[in-house]
């Protein structure tokens, strides 16, 4: 009597194990179309943020199609990495939303594939309202001409701060600081507070940005990079020592609380951000929290530039007018001001600006900040990114982690950067 | 005797006449001609696998070889593709990320699989045994396998071995100091191999079914010789339950490269710290879906199938030293 019935199965086993290997192969991207004609017009409408921006924005699309019966408009939103992995399937199948949440450094990557809409004819058709922006605002997403995207609002970089800690080892920021200030000042509080100050700069492309700014040069110029290992070996081998010397937090414990902020966790005393993601600071820690003036080299120029989050259209819709029309509703409504405060930075036309006043601390913190920057004419124009520049991005803030966790040399970690831009340089 | 019978009238829409071919002489039906499996009767068949041969065609076949295609050129999704040569596989050796790639994948395959089966085998024969109680504790067993791929299970997994949760707290009571795995270059990839070999159910389920084959009249006789637990083990469990060792060495094998969930989301997306849990799929998704590069997100596929395709065929041939087949197995 056997009882080993199904061991003559290899037959079986062969196909299970072949057909096993060959997945994930495959996959497939898949659109399906949208549109019509009569009746009334669905635009789709997608951005980047967390559950509070997307309430926000629904609330204000609500409003829209109060306002304008004629067009509905389908929503749809995700974390940031997550939101441009999708953007890009669905432009590359044909299918992108209408309207999308856009920054600088994805306007020459995708103009360079056909993606973008240009809104400049939009504007002069009357659909879409161009007057009343800040500070030429409205230039700021125009390349060759074209109109690539219209900002609601402009942000900057700051240094957040626990003001607790910095009130507590008695320093107070001001403007004119230098780097060498800001160093004594870490290590004031590393002495006196046994907290690292900084949670590691090391990774953020657009605080070396700066630091390269203020020495003439920029991370990137219109078609590649600005810098080259002769800056870079020096900033990474310095933060490495910071880092060993405790004045940075230490890596592997930002690793683990990501995707919360280090500062807002207690890790370190302060940490350099866009200032309207100060906004999440009290949320989601203890202390409170406000912003300091950037650093500068020479004590008066920090090389900083107004950046902004816009909307832009995409080439393929089928109804531009609809599209500007909401874009122009987006960024000059009071209404909406109100509804979305500084959730993308200080709204970008006068209207708006002046239609919200904030009455909550971080708030009155960001329009003071951008106040004292403007008054203090340290803003530059910003070139826009060359295609490739979110990939160089994403690798800068990737290999300075690995760096700091010890992983790799400064020279080894400068080599794979470099090696990785030039292939996002040459791959988009 | 409980080998498949084939009887012709259940093979349509196969053709019934290499049915006796098949089987042994006196083992099968007698030769008697294809009844019922006429020319109308195939069509009906392939019309009711249409859907399936359809899918196959468009969603798998297609897809495969416009990839393998796609491995051969420079593919940004949006310009039409450049034909580059092999240069995305010269790349692929010369790139530091890579090779860290495979080395993360084969250490977690090396280790996460040969632990989660011996996991898997010292469970059922625990429960192999009659004891009181006993399904509800092949049940208890068996529900990580349910939920252990789950996004839900990973998240959880991340919480709990991240500083001063559960792990890090038990590791200080030990006397050890090491911190949460997770911002660990070092230990995170080991908290990715416990979470495969907590999902040990499927193997188990596998395992104990073979055991319940093992004849039992084989331990008496070898009991009546005197052979210890050791030895009973050793020369009657293992080579008997050899062919559903095979199988689940095989499985796990596959299923282990193919590893991309619990490394993306144990990592919060990263696929680090330091790359440190850069398993070959997770390169694989980054190079296509964040960095555009599809070309070399192809090669990098088709190379991993020829990797899992050399490392099955090892697997099959090594069954002649060690899976011992009854009924004219080799």
């Amino acid at each position: 009597m056997s009882r080993n019935n199904g061991m003559d199965r290899r037959q079986l086993l062969k196909l299970a194990g072949l057909s096993a290997a060959g997945l994930g192969l495959t996959a497939a991207g898949c659109g399906s179309g949208s549109g019509g004609s009569g009746g009334p017009v669905t635009i789709r409408h997608a951005w980047w943020g967390a559950d509070d921006r997307a309430k926000k924005v629904q609330q204000c699309v609500g409003l829209f199609e109060k306002k304008h019966p004629k067009i509905k408009v389908k929503t749809d939103f995700q974390q940031y990495p997550d939101f441009w992995k999708k953007f890009n399937t669905q432009a590359a199948g044909g299918n992108p939303p209408d309207v999308i949440q856009n920054a600088v450094t994805f306007l020459r990557k995708y103009e360079a594939k056909n993606v973008l809409l240009d809104l400049g004819p939009q504007a002069e058709k009357g659909n879409l309202d161009l007057g009343g922006f800040r500070s030429g605002l409205e230039k700021f997403a125009e390349i060759d001409g074209k109109l690539l995207g219209v900002p609601v609002g402009s942000n900057s970089m700051a240094l957040v701060i626990d003001e607790k800690v910095y009130e507590k080892a008695g320093i107070t920021p001001e403007a004119g600081w230098t780097w060498d200030d800001w160093y004594a000042a870490l290590r004031k509080i590393k002495d006196g507070q046994k907290i690292a100050g900084d949670a590691g700069p090391y990774g953020v492309m657009y605080l070396y940005d700066l630091i390269l700014r203020q020495n003439g040069k920029a991370f990137f110029t219109e078609d590649g990079m600005g810098f080259g290992e002769a800056e870079l070996l020096p900033y990474w081998t310095e933060a490495l020592e910071r880092v060993e010397a405790g004045l940075y937090a230490d890596p592997g414990k930002v690793e683990q609380i990501k995707p919360a902020s280090a500062t807002a966790k207690g890790l370190s005393a302060g940490e350099f951000t866009w200032d309207n993601f100060s906004v999440r600071y009290s949320a989601e820690g203890s202390s409170s929290y406000g912003l300091a003036p950037i650093p500068s080299t020479d004590g008066k120029k920090t090389g900083q530039y107004l950046g902004s989050l816009m909307l832009s259209g995409t080439a393929r819709t089928e109804h531009p007018a609809e599209v500007a029309t909401f874009i122009s509703f987006m960024t000059h409504d009071p209404e909406v001001a109100r509804i979305m405060g500084y959730d993308r930075g200080v709204p970008a036309t006068t209207a708006q600006f002046e239609a919200f006043q904030p009455t909550d601390a971080p708030s009155k913190a960001i329009a003071a900040y951008e106040t004292s920057i403007a008054d203090a004419g340290v803003l530059e124009p910003i070139t826009p990114h060359p295609a490739g520049a979110d990939v160089i991005e994403a690798a800068f803030l990737r290999i300075g982690a690995d760096l700091a966790l010890g992983k790799t040399s400064p020279k080894d970690s400068v080599k794979q950067f470099f090696s990785e831009a030039k292939t996002a340089l040459a791959a988009n | 005797m409980t080998h498949i019978q084939i009887s012709p009238g259940a093979v349509a829409p196969w053709d019934g006449r290499s049915v006796p071919e098949r089987s042994g002489p006196g083992d099968g039906p007698p030769p008697n001609g294809a009844k019922g499996t006429g020319r109308g009767e195939n069509l009906a068949g392939y019309l009711f696998m249409s859907p399936w041969i359809a899918g196959f065609l468009f969603l798998i076949a297609g897809p495969m070889v416009f990839s393998l295609y796609l491995s051969f050129t420079e593919y940004n999704l949006f310009e039409a593709p450049r034909w580059i040569g092999l240069r995305n596989f010269t790349d692929m050796f010369a790139d530091p990320r890579w090779r860290q790639s495979v080395k993360v994948t084969s250490w977690y395959v090396l280790i996460g699989t040969p632990v989660k089966l011996a996991a898997a085998l010292a469970v059922a024969m625990l429960l192999a045994q009659k004891r009181w109680g006993q399904s509800f504790y092949r049940a208890a067993f068996y529900a990580p396998s349910l939920i252990g791929a789950s996004v839900s299970a990973a998240i959880v997994w991340r919480a709990l071995f991240s500083d001063d949760a559960i792990v890090d707290r038990t590791q200080k009571v030990l006397g050890f100091e090491a911190g949460g795995w997770i911002g660990d270059p070092e230990m995170i990839i080991y908290a990715l191999i416990a979470l495969t070999v907590w999902q040990f159910g499927a193997p188990m389920v596998i395992f104990l079914a073979g055991l319940k084959q093992v004849p039992q009249e084989l331990y008496e006789a070898a009991e009546m010789d005197g052979a210890g637990r050791r030895r009973k083990f050793f020369h009657i469990t293992l080579p008997m339950i050899s062919p559903v060792l095979f199988f689940n060495v095989l499985l796990e094998t596959i299923h282990s490269f193919q590893i991309f969930g619990s490394a993306y989301i144990v990592s919060n997306g990263s696929c680090g710290p330091a790359d440190a849990t850069l398993v070959y799929t997770c390169y694989l998704y980054e190079q296509g879906f964040v960095n555009s590069r599809m070309g070399f997100a192809s090669a990098m596929g088709w190379l991993l199938l020829v990797a899992v395709g050399l490392v099955t065929a090892v697997l099959f041939r090594s069954q002649k030293r060690w899976v011992h087949y009854e009924e004219g197995g080799r």
